[in-house]
């Protein structure tokens, strides 16, 4: 037989190209019909990435509110379809598919984006085509900050309201020595930078920053150096896989005896994938399916939605489902409402519009920024869950209303210029 | 200086002897056929989530260890036979796509059968906690790590020139015309050759479960090292493989520890100077594959 030629430099191309790709690719996605009479909303979510799960349940709670809309007969007399694509976590790629679902698809509203670097990006493009876009997961401050435009709403917790509702009570609990294990990019800067405001306000201290990059796998070189600078806590900023690799490798060697963990946000996603030695700590959390406290008192709603999802997808809803179903009921509602999809009309409606939904307590997008201006929660982890639940992991211990956690109108007003054409 | 440096050392070594296994098993596959598989962290994430099912149905982490990896070589020996193998005389290029496709069809059947979010799964209860080396602490379980991956490297390299079947695979390298002139059934020794790849990819897959995360994709997270590793240990070489696996490692620790940010970089820098300085790598042979 005649072998095929390969040589080092042929490697290195084929390889290189190849997990370039393999890195890069959008996972396989369906796509819905493409009738002429549907109201085409976009997707833009990490569907490949160290956010892929977190993703999905964001799809999920999509499709569950689309699905709600459409029994009903759907939007101004037409059928809503979702048209989904993977911006690889990267904000590049993001910029291009925000490009392309607004150009080909033709699509009235983009939604989605779990990394705040992405959610700049589409943050960017759809605001210079007239396009909404309602961010349902990407943190950082600058969103709805210095980069916020008019076009863009949050709907997830800004870092500032993460930051300011767990630290001070986390610097109670524990003590004002934190060492800081911090995702390097616009998130993880943004968390650092809230939780050194906090600690100007108690006199505490940063001991030791370790800044990993996204998707990081060993974060052995990073732990070891923590013992030396003594720290009362262990902060865990890093989130989705890393946060798994991260604490996994943290109970490997020891620390979780050693040390207390917390940190401004965990999501039930990674956390389910620790093992139970490893889980533990104090941390805030956004929406929880399981406590009065976040889902509020007789909420049929919320109750409904819960038992939908478990019943539908066999998991239980996270914080991200109820981002995504918050966001879409939200962009649905209004659309209707105005009976308009043009861009500056429902922005216009939307700010400042008082709604309940599947969450405790009444909310609205601040007209001054386009937060959305919800309650954040702090939760002690039950690492084996309840009877009956081993996913029952947190413990819900505090509300934060989102006033007393987020900055105030003048001081957004300062860095905040939402730009309407 | 001496207690900052030390745990860092440790840690490259582990890490480099992880990006080795995973390396030999590429260059095994890659070395006989020409084939660039790119379902290779797939096949570590399913050992991984096999290694996970069997332990949750009551099996001892020990049994899963072997067995995950061996139910994986089932499924590479399939894979090669059906998918692999009519592409063995055509440009490398079309396996590469091939197993491209392949590891994205097996990222969504994880997704599938396993679900979206990541599944948790530890090391056996004597291996989950940390030993005193005087001068640190250091988990017993990356400890047994670098023991197993040691004890694979030596068993294959004793299997590779102490016995026969091993000898006419490297003979295969060399000229598989030739051997299969001799009456060999080279069939068989790509089947198996593939086989013993996924094998080593296997252990290294059930092993990474217990140290880092499983999900879906932690198989390919481990990918673009091991590439790495086979280019600065050289093509063709399994020594290459090795020495090129802990470079790699300590590369990236000893780059954590002084420049944090430049970390993930550092492995590319080194593969840059190497090529530069010695463009076949390391350990390689120019001209090996034809």
């Amino acid at each position: 037989m005649t072998r095929p030629l390969i040589n080092r430099r042929r490697f290195v191309t084929l390889a290189g190209a190849g997990t370039a790709a393999a890195f890069g690719i959008p996972a396989f996605l369906p796509r819905v019909g493409e009738a002429a009479d549907t109201l085409k909303v976009g997707i833009c979510e990490e569907y490949t990435g160290v956010y892929a799960a977190q993703a999905v349940n964001e799809t999920r709670g999509f499709q569950m509110c689309v699905d709600a809309w459409n029994k009903r007969g759907g939007v101004l007399g037409r059928k809503i379809e979702m048209v989904k694509e993977d911006n690889q976590n990267d904000p590049g790629v993001g910029a291009q598919k925000a490009h392309k679902l607004i150009d080909q698809d033709k699509v009235v509203a983009i939604l989605g984006t779990i990394n705040s670097a992405v959610s700049l990006s589409v943050a960017g493009v759809t605001s210079t085509a007239g396009v909404l876009f309602i961010d349902t997961g990407g943190h950082s401050d600058n969103v709805t900050g210095a980069s916020c435009h008019w076009n863009t709403f949050r709907t997830c917790h800004s870092t500032w309201m993460e930051t300011h509702a767990t630290g001070y009570s986390l610097a109670k609990r524990y003590g004002k020595k934190w060492y800081l294990i911090t995702p390097d990019y616009a998130f993880g800067h943004a968390l650092e930078t809230g939780f050194k405001d906090v600690l100007s306000h108690i006199g505490g201290q940063i001991v030791g920053s370790a800044l990993t990059p996204l998707g990081t796998t060993d974060f052995s070189s990073y732990l070891t150096k923590i013992a030396d600078t003594k720290p009362d806590v262990v902060m865990v900023l890093v989130q989705g896989d890393d946060y798994t690799n991260c604490l996994k490798q943290m109970n490997q060697f020891g620390m979780l005896k050693k040390f207390p963990v917390g940190g401004p946000q965990v999501e039930l996603e990674p956390l389910l994938s620790l093992p139970v030695e490893a889980r533990g700590g104090y941390w805030g959390i956004e929406w929880y399916y399981k406590s009065e406290k976040t889902l509020g008192k007789g909420n049929t709603l919320a109750h409904a939605f819960v038992t939908d999802t478990i019943k539908r997808f066999g998991d239980p809803p996270t914080a991200r489902n109820c981002f995504a179903y918050v966001s879409m009921d939200r962009l649905l509602t209004t659309i209707a409402e105005t009976k308009s999809t043009d861009g500056v009309k429902l922005a216009h409606a939307i700010e400042n519009t008082r709604f309940t939904s599947i969450f405790n307590g009444t909310a609205y997008y601040r007209k001054e920024d386009h937060q959305l201006m919800w309650p954040m929660w702090v939760a002690k982890i039950r690492p084996d869950g309840t009877p009956g639940d081993k996913n029952d992991l947190f413990d819900v211990t505090d509300i934060q209303a989102a006033e007393a956690v987020e900055q105030t109108v003048a001081e957004k007003e300062k860095v905040c210029h939402l730009g309407y054409p | 200086m001496f207690h900052e440096l030390a745990p860092q050392l440790f840690n490259g070594l582990v890490l480099g002897a992880f990006y080795a296994i995973v390396a030999i098993g590429l260059s095994l596959i890659m070395n006989l056929t020409g084939t660039i598989n790119m379902a290779h962290g797939s096949f570590m994430t399913l050992a991984g989530y096999l290694a996970y099912s069997l332990v949750l149905r009551g099996t001892s982490f020990w049994f899963a260890l072997l067995a995950a990896p061996l139910i994986g070589v089932l499924v590479g020996v399939l894979v090669e036979r059906t998918l692999v193998r009519p592409l063995y005389k055509r440009e490398p290029f079309y396996s590469l796509l091939m197993t491209f496709g392949l590891s994205l069809m097996a990222e969504e059947a994880f997704r599938l059968i396993w679900g979206p979010n990541g599944v948790p799964f530890s090391p056996p209860p004597g291996l989950g906690s940390a030993v005193s080396l005087g001068f640190m602490s250091f988990p017993t379980f990356r400890i047994f790590i670098a023991v197993v991956l040691v004890v694979a490297i030596v068993a294959l390299a004793l299997f590779l020139t102490r016995t026969r079947f091993g000898l006419r695979l490297r003979a295969a390298v060399q000229d598989t015309e030739m051997i299969a002139a001799l009456g060999t059934n080279t069939q068989v020794l790509y089947a198996v050759n593939f086989g013993l790849g996924i094998f080593l990819a296997g252990i290294a897959g059930v092993l990474a479960a217990g140290m880092l995360g499983l999900s879906p994709t932690s198989g390919n997270a481990l990918l673009m090292p091991a590439f790495v590793t086979v280019i600065i240990g050289g093509m063709g070489s399994l020594f290459g493989s090795i020495v090129g696996g802990v470079l790699v490692g300590l590369v990236i620790s000893m780059t954590t520890l002084f420049v944090p940010a430049a970390s993930e970089v550092s492995m590319y820098v080194l593969m840059a100077i190497v090529l530069m300085v010695r463009p076949r790598g390391l350990f390689g042979e120019e001209g090996i594959f034809g």
